[in-house]
């Protein structure tokens, strides 16, 4: 099945098995394995993607239903070898140990700060409650993505 | 690199769609949000392993939306649970949708994850069913050449058992627009507050007039077999005056219903007193605001 798609920010076109999941299609055809694969059961969040504005598990989805959508992955939120300020402040207030969570944490900050740049400690809370992390106890967490919403907003 | 092993249809409307569903030979389900049926498939879960065909539905914008059409609601059998949580009808009318959408899995699942494919492997803790249940709400199911609408309530068979034939699809709920005057609350308890199966939902609507309740609709969900509604408890209830020993007394009629219908089991002595002083503190709250 021929598919075509935004990924960060440039068009592509691919030919997919239709049978297979997003992160495969991400991972192991186009190399971008940033996203990472966890629990494989939705329960995790390492493998969250954003797809037209909203963060999914691509574990949960297919390949060919990102077809004519926008897809941003942890490898596109970056500008010009610069990193997004999510990316600076998870690294200033130690929001990361192992890191094996980041990419996902920091894929669902993104969305939530998309949607809402003001968030609340609670809507933080509830934008990453689909992403386990078993190092920081989420505090650290929490702050990077503060820091983060008071950043953008300039 | 994990592959479904099975063969994918995406039909662009409903005609191509019930085509499909039409051909008898061979064993098809529905893929919509997939949050439940690609972690099957891939898990070898008996429900899906015979599963040769999956239709995707997610292409017909037909099936993923919200109206309000007259006095009815109609929700589209693959609308998202974040969908349903941010729209401004259900916020106005279904408030107990919207709060028992809102605690479903994660913003990742709830961005995938369908209505209809909440309910239609009927399995005890679905969370939209209990609000579904006292909000009256029908379904439309569809097949080729046919249309028939069926209660939710009537649907449910039993654990992991529907009214709904193999060549039929769940097309839309339909609620009635409830009464300005009815109001209610809903309560989940899980493991954790995200990301978690539900032990006990219960879901309570009514209108009190002159301090009595005028009228009461009482489900569950996940503490009894298949989401329940309690008849017997709601007409005992009808025109009752409110006080404080008639809250008391519901909630122990509920807790030996609800024992009646599952029988003495080990979690019993932790789930009972649960569910009878939530169900205390639901009817009381509602009172209070009242």
């Amino acid at each position: 099945m021929k598919i075509k798609f935004y990924l960060n920010k440039k068009e592509i076109e691919i030919e997919v098995d239709p049978t297979i999941r997003l992160i495969d299609l991400l991972r192991e055809k186009l190399n971008l394995t940033g996203t990472k694969e966890g629990c494989s059961i939705g329960e995790c969040g390492a493998c969250t993607v954003i797809v037209d504005g909203k963060a999914i598990n691509s574990c949960l989805m297919l390949a060919y239903q990102v077809d004519g959508c926008n897809v941003i992955t942890i490898e596109g939120i970056s500008e010009d070898g610069k990193l997004h300020p999510l990316q600076e402040n998870f690294l200033k207030t130690g929001a990361i140990q192992c890191g094996f969570c980041t990419p996902g944490m920091i894929m669902s900050a993104y969305a939530l700060l998309l949607e809402n740049p003001n968030p609340t400690e609670e809507e933080i809370k509830d934008a990453i409650a689909g992403n386990l992390c078993r190092c920081t106890g989420y505090k650290q967490i929490i702050d990077a993505i503060e820091v983060s919403a008071k950043e953008l907003k300039g | 690199m994990i592959n479904l092993n099975c063969k994918i249809e995406t039909p662009k409307n409903i005609d191509e769609l019930l085509k499909l569903l039409a051909v008898e030979n061979f064993n098809s389900k529905i893929l919509a949000g997939g949050t439940d049926l690609i972690v099957g498939k891939i898990q070898g879960s008996k429900r899906f392993v015979d599963t040769e065909l999956l239709i995707d539905i997610n292409k017909i914008e037909e099936l993923h939306k919200i109206d309000l059409i007259d006095d009815k609601i109609i929700i589209g059998a693959s609308t998202t649970f974040s969908e349903i949580e941010n729209n401004k009808i259900i916020n106005e009318h279904l408030p107990l949708l919207k709060k028992a959408v809102s605690k479903i899995g994660s913003l990742q699942i709830r961005n995938r994850a369908t209505i209809a494919g909440n309910f239609v492997n009927n399995a005890p803790c679905a969370d939209s069913v209990p609000p579904l249940l006292v909000y009256n709400a029908e379904l439309e199911l569809i097949s080729f050449g046919n249309k028939r609408t069926i209660s939710l309530e009537n649907f449910l068979e039993a654990p992991y058992k529907t009214q709904l034939q193999k060549s039929e699809l769940v097309s839309k709920i339909i609620i009635p627009v409830p009464d300005k005057n009815i109001i209610g609350d809903f309560y989940k308890l899980g493991r954790r507050r995200a990301v978690a199966i539900s032990r006990i939902t219960l879901a309570v609507l009514c209108r009190i007039e002159n301090n009595s309740f005028d009228d009461i609709r009482i489900a569950s969900g996940a503490v009894t077999p298949i989401g329940k509604r309690f008849y017997e408890i709601e007409n005992f209830t009808r025109e009752k005056r409110i006080n404080n020993d008639l809250l008391i007394n519901l909630s122990q009629m509920l807790g030996e219903e609800i024992l009646k219908i599952t029988g003495l089991r080990w979690s019993s002595a932790y789930k009972l007193p649960v569910v009878q002083q939530m169900f205390y503190q639901l009817l009381n709250n509602i009172v209070i605001k009242k």
